[in-house]
């Protein structure tokens, strides 16, 4: 399949990043129902799903180029945005290979892989024709990468990378290269056990919901990928929504008002998977980052009218954990505008084929 | 705002021999102690003496029942003592320290450089609840800090002091708390004495 790329769309600055319509049909919306609660919502991650961008295991769409370049655009700012703890080199190969052949498999008009070999000491190609990139390296020898292979294939991808190192029935971030968070920083969590990275998240925790997940992530099998989604809200279609840069972009959620709520405030939804990886028994979780405003999702009035239940029947503590509370009454003054109160079908599907 | 029930934060406990080990070092912060603080430490270890080597640091005390002590002036000492330690410390060895947060952590991140694992060492939290605080903007430390909102003393932000706490860095997590209204800065007020 052949993606429109539009290369030029910015993430920050004077935000140029829209959605085409067939972009917001895909988008990954979150809410079956009303209300929404923390819940271990972590199903297989099989090749389909109530969006398309579930129809491939490391979705790529027309932001690719624009998400790689912001990426590289942040790590020249801020170097420490990838870090790799020194044992974690195998799970970094077993990164790269998991990526390349599944992009190259699922994408052959925009990457290829050309192996002499499976094994350490084989020489592999790799051709990204959208950046441009092509590569001959030693799979195995990192001396022959322009960097190590995390950073390398993680330059290429969209969205943010977390390794988790398994041991002593725990998992440590030992490895990120982390550039378009929900406010988390890397810096801060790299190396923390499962509990100490989830320290900060309300009412989860007294559920037990981190320690069945916890319990069911040691499980994960090769080859067989988990999903969940998650969420948060970000005014102006920003990828850099670190603490790191939170000056620059904290004083956005004070400039929202009911009038410019639809192109400001965005919904934003991190498809998250879980892989085990096969040489290092660590697990890869990526979480790739979708963005629609509130004018791109009133345009499904399914979702217009649900979005606006869930957000105003949201529990305060998350209210203030996602740091909605200053312009949340705002977006609620909009999104009203988009609910005319009449039962919804549960489920996230658009229910239609074409933009209003 | 403040989280008082974040997971991130470490438990301690009062210290207590591991008697399977086969070399014990503890290490005080002596402004912490409370009187006769030396003496319920020197019962506790009482079973392992022979095998225990103590560190004083700060201001020297007697101490009946913890042999012959180390005086250290400063936690500086410390760190530099464990790095240019001679005598190799090994998997059988355990690491106890005692006194502020800062204090523990600045002890327990050389020690892990010398090849201390998290199951050897065992901190105990002592004294003052002063707390070193990483700044999440400029990534500089500020301590000793006392209040619920600080100046950065890497770039001056006023930064709001959360409970989330990073073993790695040996330091909770303050964060710029006037950024979506600038100069709102809430009353400072004396929290962690």
């Amino acid at each position: 399949m052949s993606i429109a790329f539009k290369p030029e769309e910015t993430f920050r600055g004077d935000y140029s990043y829209r959605n085409s319509d067939a972009a917001i049909l895909r988008f990954p919306f979150p809410f079956p129902e009303d209300k929404y609660m923390y819940s271990v919502n972590i199903e297989p991650h099989v090749r389909s799903g109530p969006s398309d961008v579930f129809l491939r295991p490391f979705d790529v769409d027309e932001h690719y180029i624009a998400e790689c370049r912001d990426r590289a655009i942040t790590l020249e700012r801020d170097p420490g945005r990838c870090q790799v703890l020194p044992h974690m080199m195998l799970a970094q190969w077993d990164t790269l290979e998991l990526l390349m052949e599944n992009l190259s498999a699922d994408y052959p008009e925009h990457f290829s892989l050309v192996k002499e070999g499976d094994d350490f000491g084989s020489r592999w190609t790799w051709t990204n024709r959208p950046l441009g990139i092509e590569q001959s390296f030693i799979f195995g020898d990192a001396a022959t990468l322009p960097c190590e292979p995390f950073e390398y294939i993680t330059r290429q991808a969209q969205g943010d990378f977390a390794i988790c190192d398994q041991r002593d029935d725990n998992l440590y971030m030992d490895a990120g290269m982390v550039t378009s968070q929900a406010d988390w920083s890397l810096e801060f969590d790299v190396g923390m056990s499962f509990m100490e990275w989830h320290g900060p998240v309300p009412l989860a925790h007294q559920t037990g919901v981190f320690e069945r997940a916890l319990k069911y992530l040691l499980m994960l099998r090769l080859g067989q990928p988990v999903r969940r989604l998650n969420w948060t809200m970000t005014i102006n279609p920003r990828l850099d929504t670190s603490p790191e840069s939170f000056p620059e972009w904290g004083t956005d959620r004070a400039s929202v008002t009911p009038d410019n709520a639809g192109r400001k405030v965005h919904l934003r939804v991190e498809l998250q998977t879980l892989w085990r990886l096969p040489r290092s028994n660590a697990i890869l979780f990526p979480i790739r980052c979708y963005l629609a405003s509130l004018d791109d999702l009133a345009r499904v009035p399914k979702w217009g009218a649900r979005l606006h239940r869930v957000l105003s029947t949201l529990p305060p503590q998350l209210v203030e954990y996602k740091g909605l509370t200053r312009y949340l009454p705002a977006a609620l003054e909009w999104l009203a505008r988009h609910d005319d109160g009449r039962e919804l079908p549960v489920g996230t599907e658009a229910g239609v084929s074409t933009l209003g | 705002m403040l989280h008082s029930d974040i997971k991130s934060r470490p438990v301690y406990r009062a210290l207590e021999p591991d008697l399977s080990a086969a070399g014990h070092l503890l290490v005080i912060e002596t402004a912490t102690l409370q009187p006769g603080g030396l003496a319920s430490l020197a019962d506790a270890f009482a079973p392992v003496a022979a095998k225990l080597h103590t560190w004083l640091v700060g201001e020297a005390q007697a101490v009946p029942g913890l042999g012959k002590p180390w005086h250290l002036p400063a936690v500086a000492d410390v760190v530099d003592a464990l790095a240019c330690a001679t005598r190799g410390y090994g998997i059988g060895d355990r690491l106890y320290v005692q006194g502020t947060e800062p204090f523990l952590w600045s002890v327990a991140t050389a020690a892990a450089i010398v090849g201390f694992g998290p199951d050897q060492i065992r901190l105990c939290h002592a004294g003052s609840l002063q707390r070193r605080v990483w700044c999440t903007h400029c990534h500089g430390f500020t301590e000793p800090v006392t209040t619920n909102v600080v100046p950065c003393a890497g770039c001056g932000r006023h930064l709001l002091v959360r409970d989330h706490f990073s073993r790695r860095l040996g330091a909770f997590m303050g964060v710029m708390v006037d950024t979506e209204a600038p100069g709102e800065v809430p009353a400072i007020e004396e929290v962690f004495a």
